[in-house]
């Protein structure tokens, strides 16, 4: 009797096991592309840090800026309790130790160094637009270019503190967390592959 | 020889296990304590935000000079945590990375090496010493007591309890198929620890509550300590790293007396009477303070006996002895 009970539940487990599979890992593939939220920095690529990340939620209890928040079940169940920064409503200052204290190595232990951060911080870029910028308008602006952590590697300024990025930008979302327009005319679009 | 102090282990246990609970309390409101720190903004902040930060610094001023950098020594939660510089995990988070990614990775592994050493010796202490969930779901448990005691009709099914480790096997393929750690959604520590972090300093239960607050409700409708016995996937892995650990609580057949205490007390439903203790045992010694005779003790060995029979200072053993003392002197 008790072998037919184990029997029982290995059936039913089977069973529940192979449909929420299926269910589960479609879930988990839906939300990784045209995502529009920044991972901490360091981040591995996005499928490689979901799978590294325990969502242990260390990286946001050493922040000391609070920019890490966590998803709930809005975005899928995969990425529930991962970490995302909003940058307009608060910005990574690049302090890099959400990757010292992650356990698992999703979010990489990186040197608060100019170049190590420039060579492996890549949550984005920051894209000007041009048409709400005040300095394109004429009227001489620069907060962006004052804000950013890294001046003239990331971004620079042009004629009437026009902000220019460059390639070096690594997303921390400091200028659009400071750009006084509403909405921000400077915004990080999150690189997912973070390549 | 009567090993009294024994029974106070299960004093020890409760003390330990608040203390685990009251520090992952702590540790948020000092991690928002750091922050306010590192923004130099006492003036900026709430009446309530400078209440955490008042309770804070009256806590921390007399054993810390710098609280902003001495404050990191302690982080995580017991899913996750460094402890003045050593990280620690639960080997379940390296089990579900493991087979998330399908790839090893040392440095989590070794975090890992410590709580893995003390299940081989200590057998399933964690969940009897450490887990948080244990310290909520024994209060749950006691309601489900009283409500037993009020007359209402409290199920108290027994299930199978080699079903958690088909939760674990069936948690480590769907982590491979999604690749994300799934036993984080689902693991009650893992679950306490991040719930806490979030009311404290997230603003707002996520939804890990709601999972927690359904195991309270199956523990107390449909069985006993239920999660813990047939659902939790880390107390399945425990339960298997602790199968042969070396020190394990056995019964000393001479000073038992068949009081049958020790079944009844046990949360986990195990024979302690018949020397059934088995992987599942989490060490949580409540049979050995109810023991009246001080029968049951932790001892040094690697199986447990088989079952010795009847103690010998209970009424059964007591028969059996007239009855073949009777065989033997008909037999003369």
């Amino acid at each position: 009797m008790e072998r037919r009970s184990l029997i029982k539940y290995f059936v039913v487990g089977a069973i529940v096991g192979a449909t929420s599979l299926s269910s589960f890992a479609r879930a988990a593939q839906q939300k990784t592309v045209s995502s529009r939220y920044l991972r901490p920095p360091g981040a591995l690529a996005e499928d490689k840090f979901l799978a590294n990340c325990i969502h242990c939620g260390k990286c946001g209890e050493v922040c000391p800026n609070r920019a890490i928040n966590f998803f709930g079940l809005g975005n899928g169940l995969a990425s529930l309790d991962t970490p995302y920064i909003v940058p307009r409503e608060q910005a990574c200052i690049l302090c890099m130790k959400c990757g010292d204290a992650c356990p698992t190595g999703a979010l990489k232990p990186i040197a608060r160094e100019v170049e190590d951060i420039v060579a492996n911080v890549k949550m984005g870029h920051a894209r000007v637009d041009k048409n709400l910028c005040l300095s394109y308008q004429g009227k001489t602006c620069g907060v962006c270019a004052r804000a950013c952590p890294l001046p003239d590697i990331s971004m620079r300024v042009g004629f009437l503190e026009t902000p220019i990025v460059m390639d070096a930008c690594v997303g921390c979302g400091l200028c659009e967390r400071s750009c006084i327009q509403i909405p921000a005319a400077i915004k990080v679009i999150p690189d997912m592959q973070r390549s | 020889m009567r090993h009294t102090w024994q029974r106070h282990l299960n004093k020890l246990r409760w003390l330990i296990l608040s203390l685990v609970f009251c520090t992952l309390i702590l540790v948020p409101f000092l991690h928002l304590y750091q922050t306010y720190l590192a923004s130099h903004s006492y003036d900026l902040l709430l009446p309530k935000e400078k209440l955490v930060y008042d309770s804070m610094e009256w806590l921390t001023s007399p054993f810390l000079s710098d609280p902003e950098i001495q404050l990191e020594a302690v982080k995580g939660t017991v899913w996750s945590g460094t402890l003045f510089g050593l990280k620690l995990s639960d080997p379940l988070a390296v089990v579900g990375q493991a087979s998330a990614g399908l790839n090893l990775y040392w440095p989590f592994i070794l975090t890992a090496a410590l709580p893995v050493i003390f299940t081989v010796i200590f057998g399933r202490f964690f969940c009897g010493w450490i887990c948080p969930a244990t310290l909520v779901y024994e209060l749950n448990d006691n309601i489900g007591a009283w409500l037993r005691k009020a007359g209402l009709p409290i199920s108290q099914r027994r299930l199978d309890r080699r079903l958690k480790y088909l939760v674990l096997g069936i948690g480590a393929v769907l982590s491979a198929a999604t690749g994300a750690v799934l036993f984080a959604a689902i693991y009650p520590p893992a679950i306490i620890g991040r719930e806490i972090y979030y009311a404290v300093a997230v603003g707002g239960f996520g939804g890990g509550t709601l999972f927690f607050l359904l195991t309270l409700l199956f523990d107390l409708m449909v069985s006993r300590r239920g999660f813990c016995r047939y659902l939790c996937p880390g107390g399945a892995l425990y339960s298997l790293l602790g199968r042969y650990r070396i020190f394990r609580i056995q019964r000393n057949v001479a000073t038992c007396n068949d009081c049958t205490k020790c079944n009844v007390v046990c949360p986990f439903d195990l024979d302690p009477l018949r020397d059934g203790f088995g992987q599942e045992c989490n060490n949580c010694t409540a049979c050995i303070a109810v023991c009246p005779t001080d029968a049951l003790k932790f001892e040094l060995k690697i199986r447990d006996a088989v079952n010795q029979g009847p103690g010998h200072l209970g009424q059964q053993y007591r028969k059996q002895q007239q009855k073949s003392e009777k065989v033997e002197v008909q037999k003369i």
